[in-house]
Order: structure tokens, then sequence, then C-alpha cells
């Protein structure tokens, strides 16, 4: 995530060009870019049905960020993000709907609950080996999985659990203006995670990634900082729950599977390893383009399971041959440009 | 012989039973663990992939189960030496954590040709041996449950045997130790994890074959096979070949115990509890040495 801003630093006398090399009103740009999709639909030039997919994106994408901050600084996987989205989402259900309380509410508790046990989960299992990590989450993905299934008084069992869109600042949203909150949201996120990874703690884990030895003889300390970092992807996915479950106005059990978590793990694979721009382009990539575009081809199109073996692949041909992913693929044009070899990924994750 | 013994009894045997399902399918993951340095999440999908090969030819070709479980086989010896071939050994310049994302990214890879080769209609597989019980005082096991755990301890024996006891594995034991200087010392390290590849395929094949009975054969056959053979390679450690198995057995008596004495609904997920808490206390399994990272 390191998109390179001289920003505020340069100073310079055009206020313009420092608008365009800052990154945050960059993210803003893109964030109203996103925004002006429903108005394509409005006109006809989209279908209704593709702003669903693209909502979804947007959805998703927040946890892929997440995700992103954990795999790409301190190098661990977690198989937990659909148990805590999943978490998020029923949570959020259930203190707006059954405990009739504000957005805001449910919003602060269904993202507080998870982190905390996403925290308790690293202080176990970050001691140990990394590995243990990915293996852990699996753990408690299982169990939270069948908890959404049997806790039927809160969750809803099989049938699942519904909510309406929400009632925010007095006005009872619909499925535009819940569109036009994912988006602010995701902004956000954005900007959060840009201003994280510049600052101080994302400079540690920067250094954490060089070399774990050189950093903790620099006083960074190693468990600290994966906490920090796991307990972030916790909360972005938690938050990505809520955000699901009130744009869909569902959440069932059988959403909230392993599969779930592996498409958010492809999605920042092949995006690119820290970079914000290339997961979301990551997300789209592995969510909507099975969907928008591979079913439209004729023959491949029928093809039962398509959108698992197209995301599968692209992970294996990504790590084998882009480990950077989609960013890095982007960021290489100008130096093939320059007809200079494009940087060796070596590097790899 | 009292009642309560009788219950004991016979929830054992069946512990047994999937406690064999489960240690085959942790077998394999640690071979892979051992040979490739890779932890094997897509052991399961695989062994599904394997046993609807199994499946298809037993019901759309009417081939005897024996013959149907021999090309399922056949075809999980293929299908191992097609991703080490392909894949893994064209991934040696990445981490290893790469390679964990790759068989993540087979996980979805097989999730999504089962369906496309086979259809999307659940199918089912029938028993080895389809009927008849041996008694035990006032409990009874099935023929087909001592043919399981007896096919389960006998391929582990031969296995152990094969790895302490044989040249071969001596190979796969140096490989694993350390695989540049068992190359240097003439080891056959590319045979040695394709092989491992070949034979985590087979293990897989077999345990999706013992489970499917129990249940129809779809994508997510092997899900709880999976999960709880990693448990069982957590519980009983990664640096030896017969901790993840002992492991195994361990989650097999374990879960049906609490599922049965303690809650049918949330039996297994206390037992998942358990190992988290063990992890805390002994961070590298029953067996594990402690790892011991060089600089």
């Amino acid at each position: 995530m390191n998109d390179s801003s001289p920003s505020s630093s340069n100073g310079g006398p055009n206020l313009a060009a420092a608008l365009f090399h800052s990154a945050y009103p960059r993210f803003i740009l893109f964030g109203l870019l996103i925004a002006t999709l429903p108005l394509f639909s409005g006109l006809g030039l989209m279908k209704s049905s593709t702003l669903n997919y693209i909502g979804n994106v947007l959805v998703y994408a927040v946890a892929a960020l997440g995700l992103n901050l954990l795999l790409g600084y301190s190098g661990l996987i977690s198989l937990g993000t659909a148990g805590f989205m999943g978490l998020g989402s029923y949570i959020a259900a259930y203190v707006s709907k059954d405990m009739g309380m504000s957005f805001w509410a449910a919003l602060a508790t269904a993202v507080l609950i998870p982190t905390l046990i996403g925290l308790l989960i690293g202080l176990i299992s970050l001691r140990i080996e990394g590995i243990y990590l990915a293996i852990a989450t699996l753990c408690v993905s299982e169990i939270l999985l069948k908890s959404f299934e049997q806790a039927d008084s809160i969750t809803g069992g099989m049938q699942g659990k519904s909510v309406s869109y929400p009632v925010l600042f007095g006005h009872a949203f619909n499925r535009s203006s819940t569109y036009l909150m994912l988006v602010v949201v995701l902004t956000l996120v954005m900007m959060l995670t840009h201003s994280f990874v510049n600052g101080q703690k994302g400079r540690a884990l920067h250094a954490m990634r060089g070399s774990e030895v050189a950093a903790q003889a620099m006083g960074v300390n190693l468990l600290q900082y994966r906490l920090i970092a796991f307990s972030l992807a916790t909360a972005y996915s938690a938050l990505s729950g809520v955000l699901y479950v009130y744009f869909v106005k569902f959440s069932y059990p059988s959403v909230w599977n392993l599969n779930l978590s592996l498409y958010v793990l492809a999605a920042v694979v092949i995006g690119g390893l820290r970079s914000i721009y290339g997961t979301v382009v990551g997300t789209f990539v592995v969510w909507a383009v099975p969907d928008l575009i591979l079913k439209k081809l004729p023959v491949v199109g029928a093809i039962n399971g398509l959108p698992y073996i197209f995301n599968g692949l692209l992970i294996i041909v990504v790590i084998m041959f882009a480990p950077q992913g989609i960013s890095g693929l982007w960021l290489s044009i100008p130096a093939m440009k320059k007809k200079k070899l494009p940087p060796a990924g070596k590097e790899a994750v | 012989m009292s009642n309560e013994l009788g219950t004991v009894l016979q929830l054992f045997m069946r512990s047994l039973e999937t406690g064999s399902v489960y240690a085959l399918a942790a077998l394999g993951i640690i071979i892979i663990y051992r040979t490739s340095n890779i932890v094997h999440f897509a052991q399961g999908s695989l062994g599904m992939f394997n046993t609807f090969v199994v499946t298809y030819m037993f019901t759309s070709f009417r081939l005897p189960l024996w013959a149907s479980v021999l090309c399922g086989v056949a075809a999980a010896v293929g299908i191992g030496f097609l991703v080490d071939f392909l894949i893994i050994r064209r991934a040696k310049r990445v981490s290893s954590l790469a390679k964990q994302i790759i068989t993540l990214g087979l996980i979805m890879v097989f999730l999504g040709l089962a369906p496309m080769l086979f259809g999307v209609d659940p199918l089912s597989l029938p028993r080895f041996i389809q009927s008849g019980d041996i008694g035990l005082g006032r409990a009874s096991i099935s023929y087909n449950a001592i043919l399981n755990i007896s096919l389960g301890l006998v391929l582990m024996g031969i296995l152990f045997y094969v790895l302490q006891k044989t040249k071969m594995g001596l190979a796969v034991r140096t490989t694993a130790s350390n695989e540049s200087t068992a190359r240097l010392m003439g080891v056959p390290t590319g045979l040695v994890t394709l092989a491992a590849w070949a034979l985590a395929g087979v293990l897989g094949c077999l345990s999706g074959v013992m489970i499917a009975p129990t249940t129809t054969v779809t994508t997510s056959l092997m899900d709880a096979v999976q999960v709880n053979a990693l448990f069982g390679c957590v519980l009983g450690g990664f640096q030896t070949f017969y901790g993840p198995v002992l492991g195994a057995y361990i989650i097999g008596v374990g879960r049906n115990f609490l599922v049965y004495y303690v809650s049918s609904i949330w039996g297994e997920q206390i037992m998942y509890l358990f190992i988290l808490i063990f992890l805390i206390f002994r961070p590298n399994g029953l067996i594990g040495r402690k790892f011991v990272k060089k600089v």
C-alpha cells in the first residue's frame, strides 16, 4: 500500500498539481467516480443487477483491504475472514432489528465484538509460528459457522436473518443511498489504510517485512505489530460483514464458509500485495468478472463452477509468474515503455 | 457387560473409524509438509475430487466398487504427479507462504472442476461390505467399520515401516530434514516429492471413499475431514510423521465422546476450543519440538 506519494511535503505553487500528487484527493476522486455508476443504470446504460455486483465488490473490498494489511505486511494468512464477516453481519442484524437500536450502535458492537475475539485468537496463535494463525482462524471460522447454524434465537438458523436498509440521520435509506453509503465507507477505509501504512506503525510493519530480526533489533515488538495487523484485518472483515447485511438485507450461514475466505485471499493476491487500488481491482476481478463477463461468453459461460476455476487458476498463475499481482503489472508498464526490463518480482510474497 | 460399558465400547470403535479417516488425510498433509514444506490445504479437495472419480466410475460405468476405487487411486496418482510437476516444482523460487496460497488456489480449481466434470447432482457411494455386524456384548460394530479401521492401521503400518526401515524411506526422511543437502548427497529429491504428492493424493482418495457412504458425495464431502486432519497435525505437531496420525485419532475419539456425552450440537465446537486452549500450553503439539529459527 505504498502508493508513493510525495504529498504534502512538496508544497509547490501549483495547487492543482499538488492536489493531483496528494493521495487523499485521489481517493476522493476515485470514490466520486464509483459513486456516479448508479447514474448509468438510471440512464439505462447499465443493467440494474450490475449495480448489485458492483455493490458486493465494494463490500468485499473492505475485507480484502484488511487481509492485505495482514498478508502484505506480516506475511500471515487468516482463513477466518468469512467467520468474522458473518459474526459482524449477525450482530448488526440482531442489534438493529431485535434490540431496535440505532445504526451506529449496531455498527459499533458489530465491529467491536469480532475485533476483541480476533485479538484473543491472535494472542494465542501469534506467539507460535506464523502458520498456526491460518489453522487457528480456520478453527474459529468453523466454530462460528456451526454456531450461526445452531443459535436459532439470534441468527435465525438455516432460515437466515433479514434486516432492512439502514436508517441514518433520520432518513430511511433505499438501495441507491445504501450504495452511496458503501462508496463513502470504502473511500474512508482506503484513506484510513493509506494513512496507517504511511504512519509510524506502518513503517514498523514495513521494517518487519524486510527482516523480522532487524526490526526486532530496532525495537519493534513483533508480537505487538502482528497483533495490530491481525486486529485491523478482523475489524475490517467485521465492518465488511455489517455493510453486507445492510446492502444485501440478508445473512445466511451458508454464505460465511471457507470458500468466501479463499475468495478474499484471491482478491488480495490477484490485486497485488500492499496496493490499495490493486486490492479494489482484485476484488472486482474475483467477484464481478466471472458473473458479468465470463458467464456471457458462449461455451465457457455454460460451465458449472466456472468462477472457482477462473479464480483458482488466476491465484496460481499470479503467484508463479507475477507475484506483485495486477498492481505490479500496472507499475511495470512505464518501465516497459522505456525499453527497460520490468522489475523482476522475485521478492514474491 | 454393563450397558454403560457397551456404549463406551461402541463409541470407541466408531471413533476409531472416523479417526482412521482423519488419520489417513493427516498423513497425506504431513508427508507433503515434510517433503515440500507446504501446509497442504487442498488435501481434502483433492480427496473430494478423486472420490468423485470413484463414484462416477461406479454409477455411470457400472464398474464394481473395487475397480472404481482403483480408478480413483490411479486418478489420485496422476493428479498428484501433475500438481507437483506443473506447479510445485516450478514454484521453487517462491516463498513457502506463497506455496500455501497455491494450495488454496488448488482448492478453488478442484471445487470448480468437480461440478464441471461430474455434474451438480449429489451422488452416493455404497459401503464396501453392505451389511453384517459383530456383536461385542451389548455393542455391535459393522464389518465395514472393521474393514475401514484395519485398512487404516495396515496402510499406516506399511508406510511407517517403509519410512523407517527401507532405503526409500531414508530418502524421504533425508529430504524432509534438509532438501538441498539431500540433493547434494545424491538423493533424488525430485522423485521423492513426486511420490509424496501422489501418495498424499491416494491417502486423500481412500479417506474420501471411507467417509462417502455416511453422507452424499458433494463438493463439501471432505470439508470436515480437511479441517480435522489439519487440527490433527497441529495437535500432534508438525515435526514427526506419527504425531499427526496420533492427533487425528485423538480428535476422532474426543469428538465422538463430546458429541455423545456433552452436547450433540456443541460437541464439535467444544473440541475445537480444547485444541485452541491446548495450543497455549503446548504450542508445538504433543510430540513437537520447538521450532528453532536460524538467522
